[in-house]
């Protein structure tokens, strides 16, 4: 029998299939090999990227906001806390896991709690440990929130966990000094807003609140999973205003990870935060805080007090109260504290918001009217006031003094606000007229300063406005209500400051502004128009107001301001409201004024509102509740100018 | 017998070995055997220091009558002065326990003086550590204050039965709660990357905004005695410079530190007398 011996022919076509099934999966591998290195490299090392890196974003601290004179109105506030830096835990976690495990051993399997709860006995068992170190050190009796503590784990476990929050600076101080350098526990800061203040200012400042997703500019990673930690944007005010100038610029790392997201090693790539650009505002601190304890003491009132520089138009002093604790707002305010600012109408804004009847202190612009439409003549008496007089088939009463001035000039008119006189002197110059002149000096608009919610309800009324939104036509009688600043006019407290500060001038207007620029060039604007003797008459009037007049209470020796000629106009406005069914007016005690005389400097107008609704009108008049607070105010401010000028004065002897 | 290779590479393996079981070994036992070898290592780095100080005997006795005659006039002029501070120190002491009295204040942290020699301190970490020639034997304990005639020299990390370990304020490891001279708020100061035989430095972080600093009018750093372990008022150092740090929250500085801090002989510990205080 022959022995078949195998053979092998490198011919052999089945090996020559054989060979070219091989070549052909090897192209395919090298052509899927090929394909991924050199075609979708790109793609998977994104992938690669996006599985092992993390990116960690930390917003910027926000800009200061400073007053004129470079104290801080709004800074940042350091915010010590301890926390826990979870990736150097891992083998502590593992280690009391399996600890925890052995324990629920004993108990039966459905007792026994399941891995991811042994998971988070054991991590909320190490961080107690670390927490117990924190509260021997400092004396406190703390304890881990472990369903906080996972939801840490599970969202934002690359940031520190936090244990205690808001330290004290003596509980930090203990910290530094007993933690090790090298510790899981370490002390860590943070910015939070803060307002050295309290509610100085509050409305026009404006409050920050949380934002939870910060903007990220111009930092790489940006496909990578991001842990964002929480900054803070403006609300309301300057804060809300500036934004894009005070919000500081982002910073972060990124950070490679293990599988299970602890981060590993020194960060790839970091960026410190940046703080973001300060603003320095017109305002004068010393000056608002004269203008709001004036306003709340001895008995807090409502109102708004508005004190510009009559050159520049920057506002030195700005006060709305009721008014917040700006404080209140951080981190975040509270229910309670919300319903309180409602129930105060803290919330409303006076001084840009509240639309007011200006009441005597319009009689200026009257004046100025009269005068130059030549009906009005300084020296020459329009009316005997007799306290009551008929327009119309109405009668029209004097409510200021005795309601018997005679046959008054103009400036004595001013200084006593009499009615009568300023009815006739309306009539005289004609709605139209007034209507003119008021707009003019820019009122009935908006003065475009830049806080946010400046209102548009401001009126400055004739006969066409009347007929578009009353549907009626005008009378001889709204034309006198309108000459003494009633009726339908409407002005804010901004207004009347800026209007206040033209005349100051002897200019048109004035454009007011909240930032200071130390070289600000004087303002300038059309001349009023008025002859110099019509002038001399204006000011006489204004200055008589407070030396003699409705607003002498500003001469008494409590209010004086020593060396300072002032020039001003009261007035007490009514507006008819209906509050909780009850029908009648509110009074509006009205001060506007400017100082000194021959060289104006601050201009001032302020509004207080009465408490209670009353049928009548004068009880509440701008000599007894307006005038202190604008005393306090132009006294503060010239208190100051005679300070400053002694301490250079000082300064020039030593050197 | 063994193949001549595997004969030439006996100890390599025997090392490898060795390193093998002490990786295995448990850390309790790890432990205990760094603590012995130190403890058998102590009395040679006392007697070392001992002998250190024989040589230094030995070197005075080669001077003349005359310069000892000078030397002990100069010592008896600074004993003199030094009575006149302790005395003063006394009356100030008293006048303290009497306002902390007036005022209800709780005493002071009481401390113990522990004077103690310089015995060891090696070129590898010379502005990090110091070994001290008094231990569990003069009751020095773990977290003691350290201090000299120039101020903070750091704090007790190891205490043996004869020597102890001190962690000196130079080392990048040591912190402590400061504050500059006339100001109660606190610091954060740290030690810095000294090299050896150079100028030694510290940082400073957590300044105040409106602190000023700069080498022509430097700040006195000192103890802010917050932290509870360090009495207030120990002198650190002078801040020279100061630079706002990146988010505008606080400044950031370098702290010079005292020049004798690199020829320590003596330093005297601060030994709690009411450790539960601390």
């Amino acid at each position: 029998m022959s022995r078949l011996i195998e053979t092998h022919s490198a011919r052999n076509p089945r090996l020559l299939l054989f060979s070219g099934i091989v070549a052909v999966l090897l192209t395919v591998l090298v052509g899927g090999l090929a394909y991924r290195q050199l075609f979708k490299a790109v793609f998977y090392n994104e992938r690669e990227r996006h599985q092992n890196q993390r990116r960690v974003v930390i917003p910027g601290p926000r800009g200061n906001i400073y007053d004129r004179n470079g104290d801080i109105l709004v800074g940042n506030r350091p915010r010590f806390s301890v926390v826990l830096n979870l990736a150097e835990l891992r083998g502590e976690f593992r280690a009391e896991y399996k600890k925890v495990d052995r324990n629920f051993r004993k108990l039966d399997q459905g007792e026994r709690p399941n891995a991811d709860q042994l998971s988070r006995i054991a991590r909320a068992t190490v961080a107690q440990r670390y927490l117990d170190k924190i509260n021997v050190i400092l004396g406190r009796t703390e304890t881990v929130r472990s369903a906080e503590l996972k939801r840490h784990i599970d969202q934002t476990l690359l940031l520190p966990y936090v244990l205690l929050d808001d330290l004290a600076p003596s509980e930090y101080a203990r910290l530094i000094e007993r933690l090790p350098v090298e510790s899981p526990l370490q002390v860590y800061t943070s910015s939070t807003r803060y307002y050295p203040y309290g509610s100085s200012a509050a409305h026009t400042l404006g409050y920050v609140g949380i934002n939870n997703d910060p903007e990220v500019e111009d930092f790489p990673g940006e496909g990578l999973p991001t842990f964002k930690m929480k900054g803070s944007t403006g609300r309301t005010g300057l804060e809300k205003l500036y934004e894009d100038e005070l919000q500081g610029e982002t910073g972060g790392a990124i950070y490679r990870v293990d599988p299970a997201g602890y981060k590993v090693d020194l960060p790839i790539e970091k960026r410190l935060p940046v703080q973001g650009r300060n603003i320095t505002t017109s305002l004068d601190i010393d000056l608002q805080l004269a203008a709001e304890t004036a306003l709340t003491d001895p008995v807090e009132r409502t109102g708004a007090a508005v004190a510009l520089d009559v050159r520049t138009g920057e506002v030195l002093a700005i006060t709305s109260k009721p008014d917040y604790d700006l404080n209140s707002f951080l981190p975040r305010l509270s229910n309670e504290e919300a319903d309180k600012i409602a129930e105060d109408g803290a919330w409303f804004n006076q001084a840009i918001g509240g639309a007011y009847p200006p009441g005597s202190t319009f009689k200026i612009l009257t004046s100025i009217a009269a005068m130059r439409s030549g009906k009005v003549l300084p020296d020459q008496p329009i009316i005997d006031c007799e306290g009551v007089t008929m327009v119309g088939n109405k009668r029209y009463y004097c409510e200021n003094g005795d309601g018997h001035h005679g046959n008054i000039l103009l400036p004595e008119a001013i200084a006593q606000s009499c009615d009568i006189f300023f009815y006739q002197a309306g009539l005289l110059t004609t709605v139209e007229g007034l209507a003119a002149e008021a707009k003019r000096f820019h009122l009935g608009q908006r003065t475009g300063i830049e806080i946010p919610g400046e209102t548009g309800r401001m009126v400055i009324p004739d006969p066409e406005w009347k007929a578009r939104t009353q549907k009626e036509r005008w009378y001889p009688g709204d034309t006198a209500n309108m000459a003494i600043g009633q009726g339908d006019v409407l002005v804010t407290p901004l207004e009347m400051a800026c209007f206040a500060a033209s005349v100051a001038r002897n200019e048109l207007f004035t454009i007011p502004t909240i930032l200071h620029h130390p070289d600000a060039p004087t303002q300038h604007a059309p001349p009023i128009g008025l002859t110099p003797v019509q002038r001399a008459a204006l000011l006489e009037g204004m200055e008589g107001c407070t030396t003699h007049g409705t607003a002498k209470t500003i001469s008494l020796a409590n209010m004086r301001v020593p060396g300072v000629r002032i020039a001003g106009k009261t007035g007490t406005a009514q507006k008819k409201v209906t509050k909780d069914g009850k029908t009648g007016n509110i009074n509006y005690a009205w001060f506007i004024c400017f100082a000194p005389i021959e060289n104006p400097e601050i201009a001032m107008a302020v509004v207080v509102e009465g408490e209670n609704i009353v049928s009548g009108g004068e009880s509440f008049g701008g000599g007894t509740y307006a005038i202190p607070i604008a005393s306090a105010v132009i006294k503060k401010y010239f208190e100051k100018k005679a300070a400053a000028a002694l301490a250079a004065s000082e300064k020039f002897k030593i050197e | 017998m063994l193949p001549k290779r595997f004969d030439q590479a006996r100890p390599f393996a025997t090392l490898g070995i060795i390193l093998l079981a002490w990786l295995f070994v448990s850390l309790a036992v790890k432990t205990f055997t760094r603590a012995t070898f130190f403890e058998i290592q102590a009395p040679l780095v006392v007697a070392d220091s001992y002998v250190q100080d024989l040589q230094t005997f030995w070197s005075n006795r080669l001077h003349s009558k005359d310069e000892l005659l000078k030397a002990g006039q100069q010592i008896a002029g600074l004993i003199a002065d030094y009575d006149y501070g302790v005395q003063q120190n006394k009356n100030l002491e008293a006048e303290i326990l009497r306002l902390e009295n007036l005022l209800n204040l709780p005493p002071m942290p009481a401390f113990r003086f522990e004077p103690a020699r310089v015995a060891r301190r090696d070129f590898s970490g010379w502005w990090q550590r110091i070994v001290i020639r008094k231990g569990k034997n003069y009751g020095i304990t773990v977290g003691s204050p350290v201090v000299f005639a120039g101020g903070v020299v750091g704090r007790v990390t190891e205490v043996y039965i004869y020597t102890s370990v001190v962690d000196l304020i130079t080392s990048p490891t040591f912190r402590l709660a400061a504050s500059v001279t006339g100001d109660s708020r606190p610091l954060s100061y740290q030690g810095g990357l000294n090299d050896s035989f150079k100028s030694p430095r510290g940082t400073v972080e957590f300044v105040p905004l409106d602190i000023f600093a700069n080498s022509s009018s430097p700040q006195r750093l000192v103890t802010s005695g917050l932290g509870g372990v360090f009495p207030p008022g120990l002198s650190i150092g002078e801040i020279k410079n100061l630079e706002p740090s990146a988010d505008g929250l606080f400044k950031n500085g370098e702290v010079a530190l005292d020049e004798r801090l690199g020829t320590l002989t003596e330093v005297t510990v601060l030994v709690p007398l009411n450790p539960e205080e601390f």
